[in-house]
């Protein structure tokens, strides 16, 4: 089964949590964008601390639940920071300074700095996405995207309806493999289940686009039941990010 | 909507003076709201609120009659107060009654609901034909239900259209004159009758061969303190204890979500418990090798579709057979229906519903396992499908093979002569009555 982690209430009525969901997103792209042109491990490391800490303070995201859903993207990224140092070019470079050999295996100060830098990068865009995730509601996020980014209605309401599958999809791989163990074929990778998994899809998102189209979606200029409207926490959001980004990438120089 | 059918649609379709599938379709929106079969399927958003709005803003609702209309129509279908839900969270009669609100929110004259009660339990059942009387006493709305579940259906209606296999009208007219001049035509078309009416199987049926005393059988199936949870802050099975001897029959009963078919899947070995002990004929069923395991169990989905492993119906029954062992299937599936020179090429995909169903039971039939499990077996079979199963698993199958059955359909219990065995939220574990 996948866990699929769901913001709890008290997060989405936070202050961070009533913040428009696309002047977050527009923030959290502009940092993982200015994370890319920095090699340092100092500017994600503050970012990340930042993102994290205002999913506590601003989010009122519990910290149990921000260990839970970044357990495994930390064991991710660290297993990424090593492969990159103990595969780094610089380690055959005979002049460089040697941290740590095991026989002929030899780790240079160059390749565990670009190392570092590397899982500190990965974990701050994984940490950033988390933070975004537990405090904003999947709704709202679709309302802001037509109404305040002009997403297309067709594009934004199919990609929630993709999103509220996600788990269903789970319990059809496991309904499909079932059936083959019960029938005596063996359980692991096997094209027939490629093609259950997409008969069942197609088939659900059959079912849901008629339910859609007898409710008349699509069928002229659509209304709007929540109405979402710039206001003044998300400028300032938006403003003290700035300032925190450029702050976090002038001390990394 | 013929429109998003593929098919021919002949004659014309007038809705409120609106041509369907001619005139845009929000004008027919507008005039009618459509339930369906499976509540989780039909739902859009996340929360109840949301839901209900949704069908609001699609036909242009102002947003403050929309925020007087959502919870009006909530209140209506008994969901006052559930505005923010989840709506994934909610039970089958709960999301079935949430999609009746979000249908009947724009205030349509016409309401169809298709099949509503497929997937409820007794319970939703109930407190979804409670509402469907209070709406029909209203007379606000024009109710039009395409329903398989008669005793349900009859009481309420003011008129009844039977449909016979080919789509043409069998009989029109007031429910209790139809029972009284049609009767014996309907229920040969395979529609099922309220009870007094409906040559019930149990009844038409001759009394139980006798079968050998369940103490005689050996000892097939054994669950000791069985417990299982994805998410140890809810269970959904504690300490469960079952026993099955060879060729006992027992019904798995209670409300949805209670852990009928989780304990199926445990006792197939396909889910191992994280509590307890479970034994199939000596050994631990989610241990044995795939094969070992096929000949001892036979599992039908509730969901043919989520079971058929092949991509043809000569390949789908063929599955996991020793090459000696399918010379049978050719006799099972015309036993079936299903004769090889008219399906055998087919993709199981393409079958109808009722042909499906058939096809889930072939392995059971070429195999004859020890024990067979079965999932909500009769949901959505007309009269003729349900008796095919019964008549399936009473002659068919034989004495040899133990039958548990996760099912809400108490006359599916009577007809097979099953034990009930009744799986309740409050007990710790299950009651055998």
């Amino acid at each position: 089964m996948i866990a699929v982690r769901a913001p709890e209430d008290r997060s989405l009525a936070s202050p961070l949590g009533r913040i428009s969901p696309v002047a977050k997103l527009v923030l959290v792209a502009t940092w993982v964008a200015g994370l890319a042109l920095t090699t340092d491990p100092r500017p994600p490391l503050m970012l990340g601390a930042i993102g994290l800490a205002a999913a506590v303070v601003l989010g009122r995201v519990r910290p149990a639940s921000l260990a839970v859903a970044l357990a495994p993207l930390a064991f991710a990224t660290l297993t990424v920071g090593f492969f990159n140092a103990l595969l780094n070019p610089a380690n055959g470079n005979p002049a460089l300074a040697v941290v740590a050999s095991l026989g002929p295996i030899r780790l240079t100060a160059p390749a565990v700095l670009a190392g570092v830098a590397l899982a500190c990068r990965v974990g701050a865009v994984a940490a950033l996405g988390i933070a975004f995730a537990l405090t904003t509601d999947t709704t709202r996020l679709v309302d802001a995207l037509v109404q305040q980014a002009r997403v297309p209605e067709r594009f934004a309401y199919g990609a929630l309806a993709a999103f509220q599958a996600v788990p269903r999809l789970a319990e059809d791989f496991v309904a499909l493999r079932e059936a083959r163990r019960i029938r005596g074929l063996r359980t692991t990778w096997h094209p027939r289940i490629l093609v259950g998994l997409l008969v069942l899809a197609i088939r659900r998102a059959d079912r849901l686009a008629v339910a859609m189209d007898a409710r008349g979606f699509g069928s002229g200029p659509r209304t709007r039941y929540r109405v979402e409207r710039w206001s003044l926490p998300d400028a300032a959001l938006l403003g003290a990010g700035s300032v925190v980004l450029v702050a976090a990438m002038v001390f990394g120089r | 909507m013929p429109g998003a059918i593929p098919g021919r649609l002949d004659g014309e379709l007038v809705v409120g003076g609106r041509v369907a599938g001619r005139d845009p379709q929000a004008l027919v929106a507008r005039q009618v709201g459509i339930v369906f079969q499976d509540p989780e399927s039909q739902l859009v958003m996340e929360r109840v609120d949301d839901e209900v709005a949704f069908g609001l803003e699609s036909l242009g609702w102002p947003a403050g009659e929309m925020r007087a209309r959502v919870p009006e129509a909530l209140a209506e279908l008994g969901l006052g107060g559930f505005g923010r839900r989840r709506t994934a969270r909610l039970s089958g009669g709960e999301q079935q009654r949430l999609a009746i609100a979000g249908a009947l929110a724009p205030a349509p004259g016409i309401l169809v609901l298709d099949e509503p009660t497929a997937n409820l339990d007794p319970d939703g059942t109930r407190e979804l034909a409670a509402r469907l009387a209070a709406m029909r006493a209203a007379r606000s709305t024009t109710i039009v239900l395409v329903e398989h579940h008669a005793d349900l259906v009859w009481p309420i209606a003011d008129l009844v259209l039977a449909l016979g296999a080919d789509g043409r009208p069998i009989a029109l007219g007031p429910p209790g004159a139809l029972l009284e001049r049609h009767a014996a035509g309907l229920a040969a078309a395979g529609i099922w009758l309220p009870d007094p009416f409906g040559p019930g199987t149990a009844a038409a049926a001759p009394p139980d061969a006798p079968r050998p005393e369940p103490a005689a059988g050996r000892l097939l199936v054994e669950v000791r303190g069985v417990g299982f949870a994805w998410d140890h802050a809810r269970p959904i099975l504690r300490t469960m204890d079952l026993h099955l001897s060879a060729g006992d029959r027992v019904a798995m009963l209670g409300p949805n979500g209670i852990g009928k078919s989780t304990l199926g899947r445990i006792v197939s070995g396909l889910l191992r418990p994280t509590a307890g002990s479970v034994r199939l004929a000596g050994s631990d069923p989610a241990r044995l090798p795939a094969r070992e395991l096929a000949r001892l169990v036979g599992y039908v989905f509730q969901d043919p579709e989520r079971q058929f492993v092949a991509a043809t119906v000569r390949a789908e029954m063929e599955a996991g057979l020793e090459v000696s062992d399918r010379a049978g299937v050719a006799e099972v599936a015309a036993t079936l229906g299903l004769p090889l020179e008219v399906f055998g090429d087919r993709s199981p995909y393409t079958l109808s519903g009722g042909e499906q169903r058939r096809l889930s039971l072939a392995p059971a039939l070429v195999r004859r396992p020890s024990l067979l499990v079965l999932d909500e077996p009769t949901y959505g079979q007309d009269r003729h499908g349900y008796d095919r199963l019964i008549d399936f698993l009473r002659a068919r199958l034989g004495n040899g093979t133990a039958i548990l059955v996760a099912t809400h359909d108490l006359r599916l219990v009577a007809d097979l002569g099953a034990r009930p065995f009744v799986l309740g939220a409050t007990s710790s574990g299950a009651v055998a009555v």
